[in-house]
C-alpha cells in the first residue's frame, strides 16, 4: 500500500472498536448471544430444523466473514449481526424470512436447451 | 341494397364528389388529377391552421391537437351529427355548431373552450345523463366508458333530476342480437354508431332505429339474429355500455388486464390484435388498428373463438400404446420420436403443416427434415407446383396488399367467397363499392355477398372466355382502370387447380396489355384462407400431398394439421403430432407433441399480401405443452440431429438466411416478379375438369368453424346454432 | 306546413352575406326603427286585392272555377317572361316565406338559379301544415289548388327547376285528392307536362301525401321523407340549394308562398310590395282560433294591428277583449304574449319580434281568463315530446324532462327553484340541435316563464298549502 493511502485508512474515523481485540471481543458477544437464543427462535418459530441446524447455520454464517480483517467492516456486519438478531428476538421476522438462510436447497435453474426444454422454464 | 347510405357523408364544399356520387357518368371527372385545392386559414382557440375546404371543424382541431369530444362522430362511419356534444362556438355566430359536421370556412375563430362551448357541452351531457342508468358498478363498459370519461371531464358536479322522485328514467326492453353481443338497451344514447356500422361497413342493414322522440329504440324491429360476420364491432363502436360481448360479460374490468399486441390467425388476412388476459387466462381480444391491414375491425371468429384455446387442449405428451393414446412423460415422448427416426433411409421423413403453423416451426420441421435427406414437405391446403410453383412470391401472394382492394374499381373473384373466408378483405371491397363505384363479378356459386356483385358462372372455362374476349364481362373488364382479379386459395387444391392458376395467370397478363395500369397495380391476386399457407410456401413447403402419400413416409410430422389427413393414407408411417388441439391429427397420431397455441407463443405469421408479423406470448402454454419450434429442437437432439439455434434470436438468424423477409416485420416486401410467372404459367398443360366451381363457406354457418381453435370454441357452436335456427325462421 | 321548423333558415352564411346585418342578427334587428318611410300600420284588406277568393269553398274549386275567378290568365306569357324577371318581381314585391322562418322569397329562389352541373334541379312544396293552430294551406290546397299549381310553374321555372314534388300532409285526405285532381286537370289542358301552358318548357307536379309526422315539415326533412326513408332532419351543410331531394338541388317552399307567386307576376311586385309595413309586405292568411267568438281563416294585410284582426274578423274574444288573458301570435311554437302587449302590437314579422314573440304562420291562439294557461303550454309541450324525431340529444331528452316537469307545474307540485331550472333547460335546449322543433318547444315554455311566472308560484304556493291542510 502507498503511503498516502495509509494515511488515509489510519485517520479514518473508526465505528466501534479501536483495536482488533475489541472487535474480537464484540463478535464472539455476538456469537454467544446467537447461540443462547437458539431454544427459544425453535420455540418461536415453527422452522423444520433442529438446535443442531441451527447452531451449524449460524456457526456458518459466521465462518463466512472469517477473512475480514477490516475493524470498520468487522464492526458494520457486527452491527447488522445485532439487528438480525433483535429482529428474529422480536420475533419481527417471519418463518420464510428464517428460512432463507437454509435457501441452498433450491435447485439452480438450467442452463442449457434440453434441461430448460424439459423443465418448461424459459 | 342502398349505395350511399347517407349523403350528409358528403362534404358541401366538394361538389365534384357529390356529382360522382348521384350519376355514373360524372364518376370518370372524378378519377382525373385534382388541382391542389387552396388552403384555407382558421383559428382553433386562436392557434391558427391551414386545412384543405372540406375539412370539418373536429378534424382541424385534432390538427392542432385539439380534442373536441364527441359521442356518434367515428371516423370511418358517415357523420350523423346527432349526439350534439361536439358543440363548440363559432366567433360572431349566434349558435353553436356540430364540430363533426361543420366543415370549415375561412377565417373562422373556433373557440373550444369557451363560457358558450362548455355550457352547451355541460347541457348535452346532462340530458344525456337523464336517462341514462346510474349502473356503472355492475356495467362491463366501467373503465373504458366514453360516457363516463366524458362525464367526469365535461359535465356537471351535481345531477339536477329532481325528477327522478317523480316519475324515474326511461326503462327500455333488451334486445337479443344473437350469442355474441349482450344488449343492455336502457343504456343506450342514441348516437347510431351500431347502424351506421352495420349498414356501412357491415352490409347487413339489420340495426335501425324504431319509435320517435323519447321512445325511439336502437334495434332490429323484429327480433332477430345479427346476421353479421364481423358483428362484434359494434362492441367497441358502442360508446356506452348498451352493447357488451356476452362471452365477456362480468369477466373483468378493463384496468385489471393485462394487455399483449398480438396477430391474429384464423384467416389470413393478419388482423393487429389485442389479448387481454389475466391469471394465465385470455379473457377477450380486442382489435388493434392498422391502417394497412384491418384498419380498426376484427371479424367475429378471431374475436370470439378464445374460449377455444381452453378445451380440447393438448397437454401432456402422449403414446400410443396397445392401440390407445396414452399420457407420458416428455422423455418419453421425445425418445420414442427418436426412435422413429433412426436411420431413415432418404425420403422417408415427411411433414404436413397445418392452417396455423407459424414460421419459427416451419422453418425448424424444414431443416429437421431435410438433415433427415428428404424434401418431403407441404402444407395441408395444397398450392400448384407447376408453373412458377413456390419460386416466385408473386406467384401466390394478394400482390395488390390489402389495403389497396377498396381502390379497384372492378374485382373479379374466383372461386373465393372473401365475405367468410377474409371478411376484413371484405369489408374493404365494400368499401370500395359503396365509395367508388366498384364492380364485382364471382366466378363460382351462388354467394350471398355484401354488395351487389355479378355472377359469371361456375364453370371454370367462363376464366378462358374472359380470357379470349368472347364473354360480355370483358366490356367491364377493358373499361376498367384498376381491375383486380382475386382467386380463391381453395379453388387451386381442385385436380385442374394448375391449369385454373395458369389460366387466371394469362387473364392477367392480358388484362394488364389493354388495360394501362400503373407500374405498381397489381391485377394477379391470390386470397389465401390458412394463415400459415404464405409462410410455407415462402420457406419452400414445395411438395405435393400426392407425393407425400406416394413416398410412403416412415415418419409424418403433423404442425396442427387436421383438414384432408386420413390414417388409410398413410397406413405404415409414424404419425408425429405436434400442435395445440386434440382434433382430426391428434386422433389418428401415434406421438402427440402438445404445442402451444397463438396466444401463448412468439411466433412469425406472414398475411395473405406478404407482411410478417408478430405475435406475442399472453400467456403461458397449459400443462406440460411447449412452443412448437422448441419441440421440434428437442427432438432433434435426441435424435442426434442437433438443430443449431438455442433460442429465438438464433432461430430468426436462421430464418433470415432463408427468408429475409420473414424477420422485417410490419412491412409487405413488394413482390415485382409478376412478369416472369406470367411467362412460366405458358409451361402449365392440362385442362379444366367439368366440374363447377365450389366454394366452402356459403353461409354464415359455415364461417364459424373452420379450424382447431374455433372448433373447441363453445361460442363459436352457440353462432353456428343461432344462424341456422335464424334461417328456419 | 310545419310553421317553426322552417324557420331555420335554409341557406348558407355566406349566401346571407348579401342580406348583410339583415339577417345574420336576428334577435337584436328592429325594422322599425330602421324601416324606410311607408305604411305604418295595416288596415282591412280592400276586396279587389284578395289573392284567395276561394278561401271558403263557396265556388268551383276545380280548373273551370279557377280560370273564372283569374288563375292560368297568360302564365305562358310570365313563364316566358323568364327566371330574371320572375325573380325581380318576386323581389321588387319583398315576399317573405309564409311557412314561418320569412326568409325573403325572391332571394331564396334566386339561389338555385345558377348554372347547372348537369343535375336536375327540383322544387318541393311544403303541404305538411301539422303546426297546432295552423290552418291555411289545407284551405288553399282543398278550395285553390290551382293558384299553388300555377305557382308551382312559376316558381319552377324561375328556379329552373323541372319538377315539383308537392307533400301533403297524410291527415289531409280531402285536399290531397282535390290537388291530384286539379294536376289532373292542368295536364289535361296542356298548362302542365311537356311544353307546360306552351311556354316551350318542362315542367311535371307530383302530389306525395305524408305519413302524419310534424317533424316531415322541416325541409330536409320532409326531403328525406319524399326519399323513402324514416322523417329525420340531415344535417346542413351541405344545404337542399346543393344537396337536396335524390341529391339534387332543391327548394322547399311553403304553399302559400308560391300560391301567391302567380298574382304577384299578374299584378306586378310592387302592388305587393305597397301592401303593409315596409318589409313586411303583402297579404297573408291569418288563423284565429282559441277564445273567439267566430274562429276563422281570413285572409288579411300584413301589419294589422291584433286587436283589430280579432274584433273586425273572430266577433271578439269571448267575454270582450278585457277577458283576454295571452295569445300565441303564429301557431304553437310561438312564445305566448300577454294582454297588454296584444293592445298594440302589429301582426307582422318585426313587430311580433320586438315583442319576444314571433310571426310564425300567424295562426293567432287567443286564449281567454278562463284558460289554465300552464296547462295549455304543457299541453303544447306533450305535442313536442311526441313529434320528436329523437336524433338530436337536447330535443330527444329535454322535451320529455319538460314536459315532466311541466305536468308537475300544472299540479304545482314543484318548488319556485325549478322554475328558474327549467328556464336554463330551455336555454339548453334552443339553438342546439339540428332542426328547430326543439326551439319551437322550448319558446312556448319560456313565454310562460317571461309572462306568467307569477301564476306559476301561486299555483305552487297552493298546491304546499293543500299539503299542509291534508297532513293536519
Amino acid at each position: 500500500m502507498s503511503n498516502p493511502a495509509r494515511i488515509v485508512t489510519r485517520q479514518v474515523k473508526p465505528l466501534l472498536s479501536l483495536n482488533e481485540n475489541e472487535a474480537r471481543r464484540r463478535v464472539f458477544g455476538l456469537y454467544k448471544a446467537w447461540i443462547r437464543q437458539v431454544p427459544f427462535i425453535l420455540q418461536d418459530y415453527d422452522i423444520p430444523k433442529n438446535a443442531k441446524d441451527l447452531k451449524m447455520k449460524i456457526r456458518e454464517e459466521f465462518n463466512k466473514h472469517r477473512t475480514v480483517k477490516d475493524i470498520r467492516v468487522i464492526d458494520m456486519l457486527v452491527i447488522k449481526g445485532q439487528m438480525e438478531l433483535k429482529e428474529t428476538v422480536e420475533k419481527w421476522k417471519n418463518k420464510g424470512a428464517l428460512m432463507f438462510y437454509f435457501k441452498d436447497t433450491v435447485e439452480p435453474k438450467p442452463t442449457d436447451f434440453m434441461s430448460k426444454f424439459m423443465n418448461g422454464t424459459d | 341494397m342502398l349505395r350511399l347510405p347517407l349523403f350528409r357523408a358528403i362534404s358541401r364544399s366538394n361538389g365534384r364528389l357529390t356529382s360522382a356520387v348521384c350519376f355514373h357518368n360524372s364518376a370518370a371527372n372524378q378519377q382525373q388529377p385534382q388541382q391542389q385545392p387552396e388552403l384555407i386559414e382558421l383559428f382553433i382557440d386562436d392557434k391558427p391552421v391551414q386545412v384543405p375546404p372540406g375539412t370539418t371543424v373536429l378534424k382541424a382541431a385534432a390538427m392542432v391537437g385539439v380534442e373536441i369530444p364527441r359521442f356518434c362522430y367515428h371516423e370511418r362511419l358517415a357523420i350523423a351529427g346527432n349526439c350534439r356534444m361536439c358543440l363548440v362556438e363559432i366567433e360572431k355566430q349566434v349558435k353553436p355548431v356540430a364540430a363533426c359536421a361543420m366543415p370549415v370556412m375561412k377565417g373562422w375563430r373556433v373557440k373550444t373552450n369557451s363560457a358558450l362551448t362548455r355550457k352547451a357541452r355541460e347541457g348535452v351531457m346532462e340530458f344525456l345523463l337523464v336517462n341514462h342508468p346510474l349502473d356503472c358498478p355492475i356495467c362491463d363498459q366501467g373503465g373504458e366508458c366514453d360516457l363516463q370519461d366524458q362525464s367526469m371531464a365535461f359535465g356537471n358536479d351535481r345531477s339536477r333530476f329532481t325528477d327522478i322522485n317523480f316519475s324515474g328514467k326511461r326503462a327500455v326492453e333488451d334486445k337479443d342480437l344473437g350469442p355474441l353481443i349482450k344488449t343492455v338497451m336502457t343504456r343506450c344514447i342514441h348516437c347510431t354508431r351500431c347502424i351506421r356500422f352495420a349498414s356501412e361497413v357491415a352490409g347487413v342493414d339489420d340495426l335501425g332505429t324504431t319509435g320517435r322522440g323519447n321512445e325511439m329504440q336502437v334495434g332490429t324491429y323484429v327480433e332477430k339474429l345479427f346476421m353479421s360476420e364481423v358483428s362484434g364491432n359494434i362492441i367497441d363502436l358502442c360508446p356506452v355500455g348498451a352493447l357488451t360481448s356476452k362471452p365477456y360479460a362480468f369477466v373483468a374490468r378493463p384496468w385489471e388486464n393485462h394487455r399483449t399486441d398480438s396477430i391474429d390467425v384464423h384467416d389470413a388476412v393478419g388482423s393487429n390484435i389485442v389479448v387481454s388476459h389475466r391469471t394465465g387466462e385470455v379473457l377477450r381480444i380486442l382489435p388493434r388498428v392498422n391502417e394497412d391491414v384491418n384498419e380498426e375491425w376484427l371479424a367475429d371468429k378471431a374475436r370470439f373463438s378464445y374460449d377455444g384455446l381452453k378445451r380440447q387442449r393438448l397437454i401432456t405428451p402422449m403414446l400410443k400404446i396397445d392401440g390407445k393414446l396414452q399420457n407420458v412423460e416428455w422423455e418419453d415422448a421425445l425418445v420414442a420420436a427418436a426412435r422413429a427416426l433412426q436411420d431413415l433411409p432418404p425420403n422417408k421423413c415427411a411433414a404436413i403443416a397445418g392452417c396455423m403453423a407459424d414460421a419459427e416451426v416451419l422453418v425448424a420441421v424444414k431443416d429437421l427434415v431435410n438433415t433427415l435427406d428428404s424434401e418431403l414437405l407441404t402444407t395441408e391446403q395444397e398450392f400448384p407446383k407447376s408453373g412458377a410453383g413456390v419460386d416466385l412470391r408473386s406467384n401466390y401472394l394478394l400482390n395488390n396488399k390489402i389495403a389497396n382492394v377498396e381502390h379497384a374499381d372492378v374485382i373479379l373473384l374466383i372461386g373465393t367467397n372473401p365475405r367468410f373466408e377474409a371478411p376484413l378483405v371484405n369489408t374493404r371491397i365494400r368499401k370500395g363499392y359503396l365509395h367508388r363505384e366498384q364492380n364485382v363479378a364471382v366466378i363460382g356459386p351462388k354467394l350471398d355477398l355484401t354488395y351487389d356483385h355479378e355472377n359469371l358462372g361456375q364453370s371454370p372455362d367462363i376464366i378462358s372466355q374472359i380470357k379470349s374476349g368472347s364473354h360480355p364481362f370483358c366490356e367491364v373488364l377493358k373499361n376498367a382502370k384498376k381491375p383486380m382479379i382475386i382467386l380463391g386459395a381453395d379453388v387451386l387444391t381442385r385436380k385442374d387447380g394448375d391449369k385454373i392458376l395458369a389460366e387466371t395467370q394469362s387473364l392477367c397478363k392480358n388484362i394488364e396489355k389493354t388495360v394501362k395500369t400503373d407500374a405498381d397495380w397489381k391485377v394477379f391476386n391470390i386470397l389465401h384462407t390458412n394463415a400459415s399457407q404464405v409462410t410455407a410456401l415462402d420457406v419452400g413447403y414445395a411438395a405435393s400431398l400426392e407425393e407425400v402419400k406416394k413416398a410412403k413416409p416412415s415418419v409424418l410430422f403433423l404442425l396442427g394439421a387436421d383438414e384432408n389427413i386420413k390414417k388409410e393414407d398413410f397406413g405404415e408411417s409414424c404419425i408425429i403430432y405436434v400442435g395445440s388441439h386434440g382434433d382430426n391429427g391428434a386422433q389418428i397420431a401415434d406421438i402427440v407433441l402438445p404445442g402451444a397455441a397463438y396466444t401463448e407463443k412468439t411466433a412469425t405469421y406472414v398475411n395473405m399480401e406478404g407482411r410478417a408479423q408478430l405475435t406475442n406470448a399472453a400467456i403461458t402454454p397449459p400443462g406440460m405443452a411447449r412452443p412448437d419450434w422448441k419441440i421440434i429442437r428437442a427432438l432433434s437432439e435426441i435424435a442426434g440431429h442437433r438443430l443449431p439455434y438455442d433460442d429465438l434470436h438464433e432461430l430468426r438468424d436462421r430464418i433470415a438466411e432463408i427468408a429475409p423477409h420473414l424477420v422485417n416485420y410490419g412491412e409487405v416486401e413488394p413482390s415485382n416478379f409478376l412478369k416472369q410467372v406470367y411467362e412460366l404459367a405458358k409451361t402449365t398443360q392440362g385442362s379444366f375438369l367439368p366440374d363447377p366451381i365450389d366454394i366452402k363457406q356459403k353461409s354464415l354457418d359455415q364461417f364459424f368453424m373452420t379450424n382447431a381453435i374455433s372448433r373447441a370454441s363453445p361460442t363459436m357452436a352457440k353462432c353456428v346454432q343461432a344462424v341456422q335456427k335464424q334461417k328456419q325462421v | 306546413m310545419a310553421g317553426v321548423i322552417v324557420r331555420t333558415l335554409s341557406v348558407p352564411k355566406r349566401q346571407l352575406g348579401l342580406l348583410g346585418q339583415l339577417v345574420n342578427n336576428q334577435q337584436s334587428r328592429s325594422y322599425a326603427d330602421a324601416a324606410p318611410e311607408g305604411k305604418k300600420v295595416g288596415g282591412p284588406l280592400a276586396d279587389e286585392d284578395r289573392i284567395f277568393t276561394n278561401l271558403y269553398g263557396r265556388h268551383d274549386w276545380r280548373l273551370k272555377g279557377a280560370m273564372k275567378r283569374g288563375d292560368w290568365y297568360k302564365t305562358k306569357e310570365i313563364v316566358e317572361k323568364g327566371a330574371d324577371w320572375i325573380i325581380n318581381e318576386i323581389k321588387v314585391s319583398g315576399l317573405r316565406g309564409r311557412g314561418g322562418a320569412g326568409f325573403p322569397s325572391g332571394m331564396k329562389w334566386s339561389f338555385m338559379n345558377k348554372p347547372s352541373d348537369g343535375r336536375p334541379k327540383y322544387l318541393v312544396i311544403n303541404g305538411d301544415e301539422g303546426e297546432p293552430g295552423t290552418c291555411k294551406d289545407r284551405e288553399i290546397l282543398r278550395h285553390d289548388p290551382h293558384k299553388l299549381i300555377e305557382g308551382c310553374l312559376i316558381a319552377g321555372r324561375a328556379m329552373g327547376a323541372c319538377a315539383a314534388y308537392i307533400y301533403i300532409r297524410g291527415e289531409f285526405y280531402n285536399e290531397a285528392s282535390n290537388t291530384q285532381v286539379a294536376i289532373a286537370e292542368a295536364y289535361q289542358a296542356g298548362l302542365l307536362g311537356k311544353n307546360a301552358c306552351g311556354s316551350g318548357y318542362d315542367f311535371d307536379v307530383f302530389v306525395q301525401r305524408g305519413a302524419g309526422a310534424y317533424i316531415c315539415g322541416e325541409e330536409t326533412a320532409l326531403i328525406e321523407s319524399i326519399e323513402g326513408k324514416q322523417g329525420k332532419p340531415r344535417l346542413k351543410p351541405p344545404f337542399p340549394a346543393d344537396v337536396g331531394l335524390f341529391g339534387c338541388p332543391t327548394t322547399v317552399t311553403n304553399v302559400e308562398t308560391v300560391a301567391v307567386a302567380p298574382t304577384i307576376c299578374r299584378r306586378g311586385g310592387s302592388w305587393f310590395g305597397a301592401l303593409g309595413r315596409p318589409r313586411n309586405s303583402g297579404t297573408k292568411l291569418y288563423n284565429i282560433s282559441g277564445h273567439v267568438n267566430t274562429p276563422c281563416t281570413v285572409e288579411e294585410e300584413m301589419s294589422i294591428p291584433l286587436k283589430e284582426l280579432i274584433e273586425r274578423h273572430a266577433g271578439g274574444v269571448i267575454g270582450g277583449w278585457d277577458n283576454l288573458l295571452g295569445i300565441i301570435p303564429g301557431g304553437s311554437s310561438t312564445p305566448v304574449i300577454p294582454k297588454h302587449i296584444c293592445d298594440t302590437v302589429l301582426m307582422d314579422y318585426d313587430d311580433l319580434v320586438r315583442v319576444q314573440s314571433s310571426f310564425g304562420t300567424a295562426a293567432v291562439i287567443v286564449m281567454n281568463k278562463q284558460t289554465d294557461i300552464i296547462k295549455a303550454i304543457a299541453r303544447l309541450i306533450s305535442f313536442y315530446k311526441h313529434e320528436s324525431c329523437g336524433q338530436c340529444t337536447p330535443c330527444r331528452e329535454g322535451i320529455a324532462w319538460m314536459y315532466k316537469i311541466m305536468q308537475r307545474f300544472v299540479q304545482g307540485n314543484a318548488e319556485v327553484h325549478e322554475i328558474d331550472m327549467l328556464w336554463e333547460l330551455t336555454k339548453q335546449i334552443e339553438l342546439h340541435t339540428i332542426c328547430a322543433l326543439a326551439d319551437g318547444a322550448a319558446w312556448p315554455v319560456q313565454g310562460l316563464i317571461r309572462h306568467f311566472r307569477p301564476e306559476i308560484e301561486s299555483r305552487i304556493k297552493n298546491f304546499k298549502g293543500q299539503k299542509v291542510a291534508v297532513t293536519r
